[in-house]
């Protein structure tokens, strides 16, 4: 049996497991022992033990776990098996082998094995020599290429949309190694080329209005047949509500259709909608129905109304203003409706009892039209918002900005531009584009094709244009091809002197360009603004102070909110819920507006410890986060009113941290339940980095279909771990897993497992215990030092774009021991990767001519 | 080719299949004068299924008299410079459209129903069950020689999962086609992905001199950059040299795709423009889907389609020609005039968008130079005969276009009451050569349909 789907990864996990067993080691400190001192045990002790409790099923010809012990016979064969040794470590450790069911070894010899190994893996880090590696160069995600053309012309159109989805790796898609150009990409550049310069230099194109329905699957909820006297007047939080975002991608006006689905009692008033846009009520609109006789049927009743919108990402709802209003008096809810109420149905009238009908024929006939009369009967509720459509644009902003303008006509654009302004323009341009100075030989091609077109005819704009173009398709802008600088000089100062000096001469500097580009794209996903630009000009990025404040002003700057969409979003593997369709028969509570709350509250909680350089650890145990009414109620928060989100404390409460936000809760749930093995791996992989292995071949899975009918999903794991194929990894998960058991599959408390009650007790492989996941946050914000590496090998990873190695460890060791000194600030940890060996260098080797900009 | 991803083999395919068709020629616009080359080839016979919602006012619809000599009413008024080819059919009926025990729904099993002749399973489930439809069966034997074996378009939101009339599956009213009892065909809704399936992702402009300037320039814009990535690619190290690698194949497969375009005149160009989404009246609407579908035969790229004016028990509203109701709530009309008038309203507008359908057969010029009408099997209908009742018998039903010599029109034939609907599509299916005994309950062939 095996538990549905496998919590397989789709990233490249080539190197990743070199991690895995070195955070171990980084909680178990390692005494060096003098060389040689391993070499008589291998043989002795290490070789028999193996032989003795491995080989049988980690041989040449089984393989299993792609581990084969019978090749190391000798010492210098023992010396290559660095890797292999690691992962013994952590298997022997967690008591993850030999197997349950195996004979377990006298703890003596496993001591006397597990030093060994721990010595021979010091020995193996010793000898790899810490080293800056080398990015490879590194092409614009979408994302980055959407941020950058907004900066670079100041038109924020999102020409990458249309491009084909970034490949990730590493858990994120802005890896050099992995992200490649494909044909279809490199017309996609040309065509974005041409929509960006177009934009910029004449306005958007003018776009045909066209209708975009937003209609989501009908809301379940509870029909009541008495009003409420205490509800949510605004509508925006109760499921008669309809919510979504919808891009504008030009200023402009636009028709909002909204039309309704459901009843309203014969003699009700009209149903008053709010139309919302981006929390704030703009407009009401009434919207009624003749009554066919039995009710007012308001299914397909719509209304429009134009707005004007400006550019961009607008939330959008459309919810019934009091619900429970207007309704007849004989409902009994607040502010009943004035218009005539019809009369009671009469049963005796609506039976047409004949004459001569017996007394029984009478009462089962007046019997009959009771039934009727109640069955025809209204709920106080049923009415809810069916769809919205925006329709446009109209009258939309065209023309372009004086802003884009001016970014790019920098000679002053007049009647007449003297010969030299083509340069000028395109000089400035490329330099911009390509994120460092350029000289006039690369130049001259632009200018040729400006030339070139100027002689076809085109106007000076257009030619202009045509140069631009070619800029913007260009290696030099479409990839960050990183320059160092001429010579190597070591600086003293912080990190970066991390035991580089006496390595390899190749060993460089990035260029203060490239470092103020690795700055811009780690903090903010754009090119380096003219400030940092200037710094690298001065030559003074890398003086005392100056980069400190340039981090720390970054991440004040609202452009740092891309930390938030494209680190977060994928650390915490927030992209991920808007994909995520949980059940709607299960859940349906989980709407749009659930969904968009849900995100932001982490995305909110992310940005407050960016923002205000709190600690990492409370991304484990804050008892503070960011709600809005829908969320709060949604956890049983009482006293947070409205569609602002604001900050509240969860004292009290049994959430704390980000670990119990309904977006994690939701992300690593399936669609129908909850699943202890996606929530154990997704606590391990991204708080611990601890990388659950894909499963073995030919593992039976679990009957869905079986999943909660005879027992809890607990009672059924714990059965799937008596198979000791599945328990190596699964006494892992399974028990970070339980810990979550009291929130379902979106998040929300539960004290029963269906009929079952809930057990979130567990114990870790280590022997610790803990009942529920605020225990289980407090062993890990207990002993940090693991999750501020797992915090670290993220960041460092997102900030360098390349996927982390064995040499990187001792700067991944370094990092998280420096920010442990005040409480591990967010500003330390981006301040000390900032200042890291890899980010500050790179190893120039096999580097014959760097692109350098000074020849 | 060099052909690098498996995407890139989808396109290329594509447009080397859309211009093997075009070189028979097949647009207007590419026929060089007094060309006579391809006259020769004999058209091929095509279908084509046209669906509206919620039936009709049908005193409006049936024509007063029978065989030749009859009147069209009021609804079928725009057809009338097609008389010749188009045949009113009065009889017909959806025996499994019915309630059969299932009570309310009717909507849902007319839109099921309508093309298979099935009495759909009542679920709001995923366990989904009709038949296989007619379009479907044709196109077993009309699609193979095309692209595209069948395409289905429609003019409304396009839902697939939930409840949608009275328990039964938005699948079932959503979806006239299906591929098999379990696998509905929803309809496409967005021009602009439906253009893209016709013709790819391509950016087309539909002024060849304008086309010839872009690619004249991309072609120098890739020049320098193609020099500039050589320069760099010496100081590089080596996986750096391998993403400019990446990005020259890019350059250089992006070059030859322009040089084709430059050599090759009769590369084809799709004549409308790529629609950016749903227009926002429905007239534009509808006329912008009937002519993908229009071309979408003209370069044979499918030879079998379907096309839903609305799902059924849609409420859609018609300010353009002055009612603003929803439909199916009016088509409720409780025999009041007005509301009857304002339901014939909506089926005239109908038919007159079918009228388009059928002047653009007529004027688009097939691959023998007669026009595309004469190669058609067309069926414009509704399996509900009149909202109010919900009937599903004397369904309001049209037959048109030529069937190559084998349909003639102008004519209104009345069957009796009650004879399967599934029996016209099993007399088509004869003509078109798919050899089959049965379409859901059909039980024969119709009489008359050619003169």
């Amino acid at each position: 049996m095996h538990l549905g789907r496998h919590p397989q990864s789709t990233e490249i996990r080539r190197r990743g497991f070199l991690l895995i067993a070195f955070l171990l080691l980084a909680v178990t400190p390692v005494m060096a022992a003098p060389a040689g001192a391993n070499s008589e045990r291998f043989a002795q002790s290490v070789q028999p033990f193996l032989q003795k409790n491995c080989v049988m099923c980690h041989n040449a010809k089984l393989k299993t776990a792609e581990i084969d012990f019978s090749q190391f016979k000798t010492d210098s064969d023992a010396e290559q098996g660095t890797e292999t040794w690691e992962k013994a470590v952590e298997k022997l450790r967690t008591n993850a082998m030999p197997p349950a069911g195996l004979p377990r070894p006298p703890q003596a010899d496993m001591d006397v094995v597990l030093k060994w190994m721990d010595t021979a893996i010091a020995r193996a880090d010793e000898r790899a020599k810490s080293e800056p590696g080398r990015v490879t160069a590194h092409r614009l995600n979408r994302a980055e290429y959407n941020n950058t053309v907004r900066d670079l012309v100041g038109v924020d159109i999102r020409p990458a949309d249309e491009f084909p989805q970034d490949d990730s790796g590493y858990g994120f898609d802005n890896i050099g190694d992995v992200l490649s150009i494909s044909p279809v990409l490199m017309e996609r550049y040309l065509t974005a080329a041409d929509k960006v310069v177009h934009a910029s230099l004449y306005g958007p194109e003018k776009l045909k209005p066209v209708v975009v329905r937003h209609q989501p699957p009908s809301p379940k909820f509870p029909l009541v047949d008495k009003p409420l006297m205490n509800y949510d007047l605004t509508g925006l939080n109760l499921p008669n509500a309809l919510h979504t975002t919808h891009w504008f991608s030009v200023e402009g006006d636009y028709t909002f259709r909204i039309a309704l689905e459901g009843r309203r009692p014969n003699g009700s008033e009209p149903v008053q909608i709010g139309l919302w846009l981006d929390g704030k009520l703009v407009r009401t609109l009434d919207i009624d129905a003749p009554s066919d006789g039995h009710s007012i049927d308001l299914f397909g009743m719509q209304r429009e109304v134009k707005l004007h919108v400006t550019q961009g990402d607008h939330w959008i709802a459309a919810s019934i203003l009091r619900l429970y209003e207007g309704l007849p008096p004989s409902y009994g809810g607040p502010n009943p409706s004035k218009r005539l109420e019809p009369p009671p149905p009469d049963p005796k009238k609506l039976a047409k009892i004949p004459a001569n009908a017996t007394p029984e024929q009478t009462a089962t006939a007046i019997a009959a039209a009771q039934e009727k009369i109640k069955k025809s009967f209204v709920p106080a509720n049923r009415v809810y918002v069916h769809f919205v459509e925006v329709i446009g644009p109209y009258n939309e902003k065209l023309g372009p900005s004086a802003e884009s303008r001016k970014l790019i006509f920098i000679c002053g654009h007049q009647e007449k531009h003297d010969a030299d302004c083509p340069r000028v323009i395109l000089t400035h341009f490329a330099r911009r584009a390509f994120r460092r100075p350029v000289t006039a030989p690369e130049v001259k091609p632009y200018v040729e094709l400006y030339a070139q077109a100027r002689q076809q005819g085109s106007t000076f704009d257009d030619a202009i244009g045509m140069a631009l173009q070619a800029i913007l398709v260009s290696p030099d802008f479409l990839f960050r091809l990183e320059t160092q600088e001429p010579t190597l000089k070591a600086r003293s100062n912080g990190l970066h002197n991390v035991s580089y000096a006496g390595t390899d001469s190749g060993i460089q500097p990035i260029s203060e360009y490239a470092l103020a580009s690795r700055l811009s794209y780690f903090l903010w996903s754009t090119m380096p603004d003219a400030e940092l630009m200037h710094c690298a000009e001065r030559h003074v990025l890398r003086k005392p102070g100056v980069l400190e404040a340039q981090v720390e002003r970054m991440l004040k700057d609202p452009r740092s909110k891309a930390l938030a969409d494209n680190f977060a979003g994928q650390w915490l593997e927030l992209r991920k819920l808007e994909y995520d369709r949980p059940d709607h028969d299960k859940f349906p509570q989980f709407d749009e507006y659930l969904r968009m709350s849900m995100r932001q509250e982490t995305e909110l909680f992310f940005e407050d410890i960016v923002h205000n350089n709190r600690s990492i650890l409370d991304f484990l145990n804050s008892k503070q986060t960011f709600l809005n009414q829908k969320l709060a109620e949604f956890y049983g928060i009482p006293g947070v009113e409205g569609t602002e989100f604001r900050p509240v404390s969860l004292n009290g409460t049994n959430r704390s941290g980000v670990l119990t936000q309904a977006s994690v809760l939701t992300v690593s749930s399936y669609a129908t339940r909850t699943s202890p093995v996606l929530r154990g791996k997704w606590v391990l992989e991204n708080m611990l980095n601890s990388l659950i292995p894909p499963p073995p071949p030919n593992v039976p899975r679990l009957d869905e279909e079986t999943v909660g009918l005879g027992a809890s999903i607990r009672t059924q794991m714990e059965e799937h771990r008596k198979n000791p194929m599945c328990a190596s990894c699964h006494q892992k998960m399974d028990p970070i897993g339980f810990a979550f058991e009291n929130y379902n599959a979106i998040g929300q408390w539960r004290e029963k497992d269906g009929k079952w009650p809930v057990d979130a007790s567990g114990k870790l492989p280590d022997g610790r215990t803990f009942v529920g996941a605020l225990q289980l946050e407090q062993i890990y914000a207990g002993a940090p030092t693991q999750f501020a590496e797992c915090v670290t090998v993220k960041l460092l990873t997102y900030a360098l774009g390349r996927g982390l190695e064995r040499y990187d460890r001792p700067a991944v060791k370094a990092i998280a021991q420096q920010i442990a000194a005040d409480k591990y600030r967010f500003d330390d940890l981006v301040l000390a990767i900032v200042n890291s060996l890899p980010f500050e260098m790179r190893n120039g080797a096999n580097v014959a001519q760097g692109v350098n900009h000074t020849t | 080719m060099n052909v690098l991803t498996g995407k890139r083999l989808d396109r290329r395919s594509l447009l080397k299949g859309v211009g093997a068709a075009l070189a028979l020629p097949m647009l207007d616009a590419m026929v060089p004068a007094g060309a006579t080359a391809a006259a020769a080839e004999a058209a091929p016979l095509r279908m084509a299924f046209a669906y509206v919602p919620n039936g009709v006012t049908i005193a409006d619809w049936t024509p007063a008299g029978s065989g030749s000599s009859f009147e069209f009413p009021r609804i079928l008024k725009p057809l009338e410079p097609f008389r010749n080819q188009v045949s009113v059919l009065t009889g017909l009926a959806h025996y499994n459209a019915e309630a059969l025990g299932d009570g309310g729904g009717d909507h849902a099993r007319a839109g099921a129903c309508f093309l298979t002749g099935v009495h759909p399973k009542k679920t709001a489930g995923a366990d989904i069950h009709a038949g296989i439809s007619v379009d479907q069966i044709a196109a077993k034997t009309l699609g193979t020689q095309s692209r595209l074996p069948s395409l289905e378009l429609g003019c409304e939101d396009s839902r697939t999962v939930g409840n949608c009339d009275s328990g039964y599956s938005c699948a079932y009213t959503n979806s006239i086609s299906w591929a098999s009892p379990t696998t509905p065909l929803p309809p496409e809704t967005n021009p602009r992905l439906a253009f893209e399936r016709l013709f790819g992702t391509e950016d087309f402009s539909a002024d060849p001199a304008t086309r010839a300037r872009r690619a004249l320039l991309r072609r120098s814009i890739l020049d320098v950059v193609n020099e500039r990535t050589q320069q760099l690619m010496g100081g590089l190290g080596a996986n750096d040299k391998r993403k400019m690698d990446e990005y020259l194949t890019g350059v250089r497969e992006v070059e030859r795709r322009i040089q084709m375009v430059e050599s090759d005149h009769k590369s084809f160009t799709p004549p409308i423009e790529k629609p950016s989404g749903i227009p926002e009246t429905y007239t534009e609407y509808v006329k912008l889907m009937i002519d993908l579908q229009v071309l979408a035969y003209q370069a044979d790229i499918t030879r079998v389609s379907t096309l839903v004016l609305g799902r059924e028990g849609s409420v859609r509203t018609y300010g353009e020609i002055g009612v603003p109701d929803p439909h199916h709530p009016l088509s409720h009309h409780r025999n009041i005039p007005e509301l009857m008038d304002k339901i014939s309203k909506i089926n005239t507008f109908h038919v007159s968008l079918f009228a388009y359908f059928l002047d653009k057969l007529q004027n688009t010029k097939d691959s023998d130079g007669s026009p595309l009408l004469d190669h058609m099997m067309i069926v414009y209908g509704s399996a509900i005969c009149d909202g109010n009742s919900h009937s599903h018998k004397d369904l309001p039903v049209l037959v048109s276009g030529g069937g190559n010599g084998q349909l003639s029109g102008g004519r209104h034939i009345t069957y009796q009451s009650g004879t399967p609907m599934t029996n016209l599509y099993l007399s088509l299916l004869d003509r078109a050569g798919a050899q089959v005994s049965c379409v859901g309950d059909s039980t024969g062939r119709l009489p008359y349909l050619s003169a």
